[in-house]
């Protein structure tokens, strides 16, 4: 198997994908969304629990597709556990610039090193959409939207 | 039925008040036709003739026969449509592995496969599949191209497990 694969395919995606985190629906959830790329048929859920401070309390998502959706969405949750509706969004902003490849200064380097995992994306752009299906689904529950689609 | 474009050859007069076109087919032809893709269909043709047309379809089956035979030793392959006379096109899925997963790690070993649910989602729900593989097999296709996609699928299990 040849490098890019390799990276793309990291033991920590495949381990994400296999066993997915918070995974399942979140009662009392305050904002909700569903990300649908209608081409390749994935879908997640996105559920949040977002405290009166705009603090993320609580995660969790629910879907399928493939491993590097299922692994993203997973990996999302893990980062967005505890953060302000703010610092979200500069996650998912600086998100967006690994998978395209480009540089993600924005980002604390904690988070840059967590996030990097998925940077291997970016040499299969069609499978970028893949990895950024989650986000845009958290970001449209955020925003009071009930769905968001990569298409 | 009027033209919905106009261009050369679809006309027969035209006044300053008035105009008139040509009879069908000709009024819905405008331009220049596809002189050149029909020039190169013929060729085509040509080309298939001087072959054979069931040598072509015997190479294309045993490809397809010989490949089919050798996914289902792969662990996990399921192979979907198994009918006695299909054509020469292989669908399958390897449990755990998700279509699009297996068509990037196929594609970057060199194998060509669509991968997804073929805009036949119905079709997946009955065969309860999120999406398939699909290899398909023509006169051009050679046995080594077999071995490769079926090394290409052993790959894809050793990285998926």
């Amino acid at each position: 198997m040849d490098q890019t694969l390799r990276e793309l395919y990291q033991d920590i995606i495949l381990d994400h994908s296999r066993h997915p985190r918070h995974f399942g629906a979140l009662p009392g959830a305050s904002h909700v969304a569903e990300g649908h790329n209608p081409l390749c048929g994935d879908k997640v859920k996105i559920y949040l629990l977002v405290d009166a401070n705009r603090r993320i309390t609580d995660v969790s998502f629910e879907g399928k597709g493939c491993a590097i959706s299922v692994a993203s969405a997973s990996l999302m949750t893990e980062l967005l556990k505890g953060r302000t509706v703010e610092e979200a969004e500069g996650l998912m902003g600086g998100f967006l610039h690994l998978v395209r490849g480009e540089s993600a200064q924005t980002l604390e380097e904690d988070d840059r090193e967590r996030l990097e995992v998925m940077a291997g994306v970016s040499a299969f752009p069609m499978r970028v959409k893949c990895a950024t299906l989650a986000w845009h689904a958290m970001k449209a529950a955020l925003e009071g939207e009930r769905t968001a689609r990569t298409e | 039925m009027r033209p919905f474009e106009g261009g050369g050859e679809m006309i027969r007069e035209v006044t300053r008040a008035n105009v008139t076109y040509a009879d069908a087919p000709m009024r819905f032809e405008a331009g220049t036709p596809p002189i050149v893709e029909a020039v190169g269909l013929a060729a085509a043709l040509d080309y298939l003739d001087a072959v054979g047309r069931e040598r072509i379809d015997a190479h294309e089956l045993a490809l397809a026969r010989n490949a089919t035979r050798r996914l289902k030793e792969v662990n996990g392959i399921r192979i979907i449509g198994e009918a006695a006379d299909k054509g020469p096109i292989i669908s399958f899925e390897a449990i755990g592995i998700h279509a699009h997963d297996l068509a990037t790690i196929l594609d970057r070993e060199g194998v060509a496969v669509r991968g997804g649910h073929h805009c036949a989602q119905p079709l997946m729900e009955r065969f309860s599949v999120s999406g398939t593989a699909r290899a398909s097999f023509a006169l051009y296709n050679t046995a080594a191209e077999v071995d490769a996609l079926i090394a290409a699928v052993g790959e894809a299990r050793r990285v998926f497990g």
